[in-house]
This record gives C-alpha cells, sequence and structure tokens, in this order.
C-alpha cells in the first residue's frame, strides 16, 4: 500500500500549480495539494467527476511537467490481462522453435527458452512496472469504471505492490514505482476498497471565474468580452438538466468555432448554428431550443455578468 | 495533534462517515510534506485522504468545518443532528443546479398539483386508444419472449476459458503442451472461447390498478421468463412490494396467481412506486442484485408517492443493477410523453425505456437487447 516515494518532484504545493499553469492547466489549490500528496506519498489519485472537465489531462500535464512517460491504459468492459497486463509473442516463440530446430538444438532442449521476458509484450501496467527510466512513468487507468469488477480486484494488488506475478516468469517489481492516476466517470460505482487506496479527488464543473481563466489560457486568441460571454452561456446550460452537460472540453471546442466564424459576440444564430460543439445528443439540442435559446443567449450576454467590468479578478 | 484527529474521525463516524484507520495514517503521513498551519491545505488532505465518495464531500465540509472552529467546545452528538439537516438541504441538488426552483420537485405543495393533474388528463386521453394484448396472440408472444429472454440470458463475456473445440486457437496453451514438442508439429490445437455469463435478471411489476389491463400480458410474461431462465427473481408491487418468485415455481398456479394479482389490484387504490423501491432496496437487493443483474421494471410510471424517494431509489437501484430497463405499455400510444412524476424522476437513471404493450413492441425489445448484447 505505502510505496517508497521514489523521489520528491515538487518542493512546494505552489511549485505545483506554477508548474500547471505554466502547460496551460489551470488547478486550484486543492487539486494542487492533491497532486503534490501523490507524488510525496506515492499514493495513487483516484479522479472522479462528469466528462469532459479534465481529468485525463491532469495526467497529461502531470507527465509534462515530471518530464515523464505517459503510459495509458483504457479501460473497457471485458478488459483482461492479455491487453493490460502482458501477452506471449507467439509468433516470435514459433520462429524460436524453428529455429531451433534449423541449429539442430538438442531435443531435450527445445523450447526450454520459450517463456523468457525477450518473448514477452509488454502490455501498459506491465510497461509502468518495468520502465527502465530514471524518472518514473505516469501510468493514467483511463475511466477505470468502464471495466468489470474482476479487473478491478486485480488492479487492488497490482497498485499495493506495484508488482505482477507471470506464471512463467515470476514475480516482476517495480524499481521506481510510476505515479498512478485513475479516472471515473462515475457511469458505476467503483469498488470502495480500491478507491481507499488513493487519493481521492472530485473535479467539479469549474466556476465562472475559473471557467473563464482556462479558456483565456488555452485559447489566448479570445477576448475577454466573448470568452465572459461564452463562459456564462455554459454555466447557464449546465444548471438545466440534460442527458450529457457540456464540460470544459466542449466550451473550448466552441470557442474554437465561434472564432472561426469571426464572431467577437455572442448571438443567437451563431449559436444555433454551432450547437453541435456544446450538445452531442439530438434529445438534449431539441430540449435546448424548448428552453428558448434566444433567452438563454440573451441572459449570457446580460452586462452584470460581463467579466470585463472587473478584469482585475483574472490578471 | 493525534487526539484532535481521532476526535475528528470520531466526529466523522457520528456524521456517517466511517474512516478507514489506514487513511488516518495516510493523512499524519502527509504532515510531512505539507504546511497544516494553512487551513485550506489541511482540508485538502484531509478530504483526498478521508474521502472516497462524492456523495461524502458535502457532509465531510461540514463536519470540517464545525470540528477545527472550536474540536473541544462542540459535543459530538450535536454534529450528527446538524448534519442531517444540512444534508436535508443540500442533497437534492449535489453539484448540480437547477435554473427553475419548481421543476426541482423538492416542493409537494399544492401549488404543483394542478400541473400534475392537467398531465394526467391528457395521459388518460391517451391511453384511452390503447390495444391490448389479445388473448390470440399469447403464442407468438411467449416465442418472442423467449428471445427476449435469450439475448438477456446468455451475453458472451470477455474473458476467455479453455475449451476443445472452437474458433480461436489458444496459443499459449498450445504451445506449453508438451505434445507440441513431441509430436513434430502434429497435434491436436487447443481453443478458447468466450465465457458465457448468465445474466441474473429481477423483474419488477407494477400490479395497481392503471396496469390492471395488462394483467393477462404480465402474467405471460413472467411465466415465460420463468420458464427460460434460472436466475430469476419476479416481485409485484403496487403500495408495497410482494416477492413472488417461489410462487411462480410451483406448476399449474395461472390461476391462482391471476387470483393473487386480482386481489393485488384490490386492496391497492394507487402506486407508490418509490416506497416499494425502497422496500425492495432494504430488503431485497443486497441478495438478489449483483454486477450481473438486468433489472426490468414493469410499470406505466403512474405514481402516487413522494418523488424524491423515488428519485432516491432509482439512483440506489441504478448503482446496483448491471443494468436497469423499463417496460412502460404506455409507451406504445402515439403521442405518448413520459410526463408523469413517477416517469419523470425515473428516466434518468434508465439504460432502456422500452415499450411493452404488444407483440409487435416485444420484436423490439428483442432486437434492442440483441444490439446491444445486454
Amino acid at each position: 500500500m505505502t510505496a517508497t516515494p521514489a523521489s520528491r518532484h515538487f518542493q512546494s504545493i505552489d511549485e505545483v500549480q506554477s508548474r500547471f499553469a505554466e502547460r496551460g492547466y489551470v488547478a486550484d489549490r486543492m487539486l494542487a495539494t492533491t497532486m503534490f500528496l501523490a507524488t510525496s506519498l506515492g499514493k495513487p489519485v483516484f479522479l472522479e467527476g462528469e466528462p469532459g472537465v479534465g481529468k485525463t489531462e491532469i495526467a497529461k500535464v502531470m507527465a509534462e511537467v515530471l518530464g515523464a512517460e505517459l503510459i495509458r491504459l483504457q479501460c473497457y468492459e471485458g478488459l483482461d490481462s492479455s491487453a493490460a497486463l502482458y501477452e506471449w509473442n507467439y509468433t516470435r516463440q514459433m520462429l524460436e522453435l524453428r529455429l531451433q530446430e534449423a541449429r539442430s538444438v538438442q531435443r531435450e532442449q527445445i523450447g526450454r527458452n520459450l517463456f523468457a521476458e525477450e518473448f514477452l509484450l509488454q502490455r501498459p501496467l506491465l510497461k509502468a512496472i518495468r520502465s527502465g527510466s530514471t524518472v518514473p512513468p505516469v501510468l493514467l487507468i483511463d475511466e477505470v469504471d468502464r471495466s468489470d469488477e474482476e479487473f478491478e480486484a486485480f488492479l487492488l494488488e497490482v497498485l499495493s505492490d506495484f508488482q505482477i506475478t507471470i506464471p512463467e516468469i515470476g514475480t516482476l517489481r517495480a524499481e521506481r514505482p510510476p505515479l498512478v492516476v485513475l479516472t471515473s466517470n462515475r457511469t458505476r460505482e467503483v469498488h470502495d476498497a480500491l478507491k481507499r487506496r488513493c487519493l481521492y479527488y472530485w473535479i467539479d464543473y469549474p466556476s465562472f471565474e475559473k471557467e473563464v481563466k482556462i479558456l483565456r489560457t488555452r485559447l489566448p486568441q479570445v477576448e475577454l468580452r466573448l470568452a465572459g460571454q461564452v463562459c456564462r452561456f455554459m454555466e447557464l446550460l449546465r444548471q438545466q438538466e440534460f442527458y450529457k452537460k457540456p464540460g470544459i472540453a466542449e466550451t473550448i471546442d466552441w470557442a474554437r468555432a465561434l472564432l472561426a466564424l469571426g464572431l467577437t459576440e455572442l448571438d443567437t444564430e451563431a449559436t444555433n448554428a454551432t450547437l453541435g460543439c456544446i450538445l452531442k445528443y439530438k434529445g438534449d439540442i431539441e430540449k435546448l431550443r424548448q428552453l428558448g435559446l434566444d433567452g438563454i443567449v440573451t441572459m449570457a450576454l446580460m452586462p452584470g455578468h460581463d467579466p470585463s467590468a472587473a478584469p482585475a479578478a483574472f490578471g | 495533534m493525534l487526539e484532535h484527529l481521532v476526535g475528528f474521525s470520531r466526529a466523522l463516524h457520528d456524521a456517517g462517515l466511517t474512516v478507514n484507520p489506514g487513511n488516518l495514517l495516510d493523512l499524519c503521513q502527509c504532515f510531512e510534506h505539507i504546511d497544516i498551519t494553512r487551513r485550506d491545505d489541511f482540508h485538502a488532505a484531509a478530504r483526498a485522504t478521508l474521502v472516497s465518495r462524492h456523495e461524502d464531500i458535502l457532509r465531510f465540509d461540514a463536519v470540517f468545518a464545525r470540528f477545527w472552529e472550536a474540536p473541544e467546545s462542540i459535543v459530538i452528538r450535536k454534529h450528527k443532528e446538524g448534519n442531517e439537516e444540512s444534508e436535508d438541504q443540500d442533497e437534492p441538488t449535489p453539484g448540480a443546479r437547477l435554473l427553475l426552483p419548481s421543476d426541482e420537485g423538492v416542493d409537494e405543495n399544492p401549488r404543483n398539483q394542478p400541473l400534475k393533474l392537467a398531465y394526467s388528463a391528457d395521459e388518460a386521453l391517451a391511453r384511452h386508444d390503447l390495444g391490448t394484448l389479445a388473448d390470440t396472440d399469447i403464442e407468438r408472444a411467449q416465442r418472442l419472449i423467449r428471445e427476449v429472454v435469450k439475448a438477456l440470458a446468455n451475453k458472451r463475456g470477455r474473458r476467455h476459458v479453455a475449451r476443445r473445440h472452437g474458433h480461436r486457437p489458444d496459443l499459449r496453451r498450445l504451445l506449453r503442451s508438451r505434445s507440441y514438442y513431441t509430436a513434430d508439429g502434429i497435434c491436436a490445437l487447443p481453443f478458447k472461447a468466450r465465457r458465457i455469463n448468465k445474466t441474473r435478471l429481477v423483474l419488477l411489476c407494477d400490479v395497481s390498478g392503471s396496469m390492471q389491463r395488462y394483467s393477462t400480458f404480465l402474467i405471460e410474461f413472467m411465466f415465460a421468463l420463468r420458464r427460460e431462465l434460472s436466475d430469476l427473481e419476479v416481485a409485484v408491487f403496487s403500495t408495497q412490494l410482494t416477492v413472488i418468485t417461489d410462487l411462480l415455481k410451483r406448476k399449474g398456479v395461472a390461476a391462482s396467481l391471476r387470483q393473487v394479482a386480482d386481489k393485488v389490484h384490490d386492496w391497492a387504490g394507487g402506486t407508490d412506486i418509490g416506497g416499494s423501491l425502497r422496500q425492495f432496496n432494504e430488503q431485497h437487493a443486497p441478495r438478489m442484485l449483483n454486477g450481473r443483474t438486468a433489472v426490468i421494471l414493469l410499470s406505466d410510471g403512474w405514481d402516487r408517492g413522494d418523488a424524491n424517494r423515488m428519485r432516491e431509489e432509482m439512483a440506489r437501484l441504478r448503482q446496483r443493477a448491471r443494468k436497469l430497463l423499463w417496460l412502460n405499455p404506455l409507451l406504445g400510444t402515439p403521442g405518448y410523453q413520459p410526463l408523469t412524476q413517477g416517469m419523470q424522476c425515473a428516466l434518468p437513471f434508465l439504460d432502456y425505456f422500452l415499450p411493452a404493450h404488444n407483440v409487435q413492441s416485444l420484436s423490439q425489445l428483442a432486437r434492442t437487447l440483441r444490439d446491444i448484447g445486454a
């Protein structure tokens, strides 16, 4: 459970925040603290939240900041050990046999070395554990809620000791435990035992101020005025019940689309034309039209919500 | 410091958040790395280590705020009461705010009543044109039900098991088998196949007054399922829930079941789906539900119970079951909209919302289930 922390990557929480900011990721103090502790304690992080709030992005930025390799394991139902852990390279094994025959190796010796590490295909988990680099890699286990319970139990074992047992070889142990980031969209509840081994962090939709900041960091060419209107519109949308609420990814996409159309101010027509960037289900789009797109656009345009009225807050 | 921490974990426990001692140790380890005099950092560390569920965050923050304000001066019991209060206020909208407060369904005041009734009248009209299952169709229906069940019950898993015959050779076993090396390359090829995961089915049938006209269909449906599926639990509900799995096991009980159904109709004036679901969740769910269970609700969604409770119980059910299907006999009616309060509460939690009023709709159900490989 407690792997020895490989090294202290960060000196302070502020450093995490500033280095994340350098890479264009706006992390609040709480998230920065969690990531700081993850590196300091060598514990996995469990990030949970609605789709599109930047969970996967955290792992990517983390890898960049640390200068580490990012190893990604996308979970799906039925993910098994041959896709997550290792597989034998059968083609090479068979070729090896033919070669041995051709070299007229003694019959008893044929096939002796077939199950050695050189015939092993490393899948993400094994790769993360066997990584030879001096900086331990960042292992992203994405959407763990999509996998099944058997895989969860298996993860539990890997994450507690950072070791993997292969029957034909033996136990392989991590020299430097990777930094593990698990994400979940909460399509189902992940087992408590797994969560308990991790630092838990819930990522919410960002506040209006934060979203403006994120948008301006990712798309510097967006005017503050438009950014405010876009984020205000998103905030209003998220107050409604949709099958899939738009996340930050959608905000950025949408702003990019509006820029491409050469807009400097939100209007109903352009919003209507670009709704596909925001809502990805027909039912949701219809619902929004029923709610009255016009009204929401007008509300988003209200000067009271214009952030340029208080520019100091956004640096 | 340690004393305070233990006190804090006790306060959390009293608020219904049990802290694992290992996690408390983790928190202690954090102190080496962070400046605990900074309250927000300490808060972040405590939350990262001690909380593991989104639902707990609100309560955790409340306890945290109270406890670290003045740990000694607060009687711990008070936390509990205080937090339950705040929980009641916050719980209905965790993380989400609604623009129109009246939409929320929190207030059950008379102001909302007329609106609800207006919708109901529409539905009553729509229901009027509805054709029921004719007796001559029953045989066809049974065949379709069998298909439905097959689609549900024989889901191919993604994991492989060893087989003597099949389509995919199992190379790992081949290379490890002795015969491969000794028989000059001629040997029996081992195979592997995807394992069949038998789905467990739980059927919750609404047998309240409004469902009476479908009772023939309901009973046929239950019996057909029973015949096809070994792992099936059936419960009927109106204002309360009765598990009738054992009753269905006996042969030739169609008549007596009809009687039971009639009796249920008689003593149930209304429907309380939320209450029935709570009964199911509390008494039967731990035993009946697992990761392989599909729950089928068969109801028209006419609910007279508490909307909030219904929403809560649907959420609980959703988390425990693998798939949640709602078959609604009304859905086949042209122009039908799931406007009843019950349906509105349930919709966000459903995997599939399907019609079940006649034979055609059943074949559609079979197709849907096959497509999704339920």
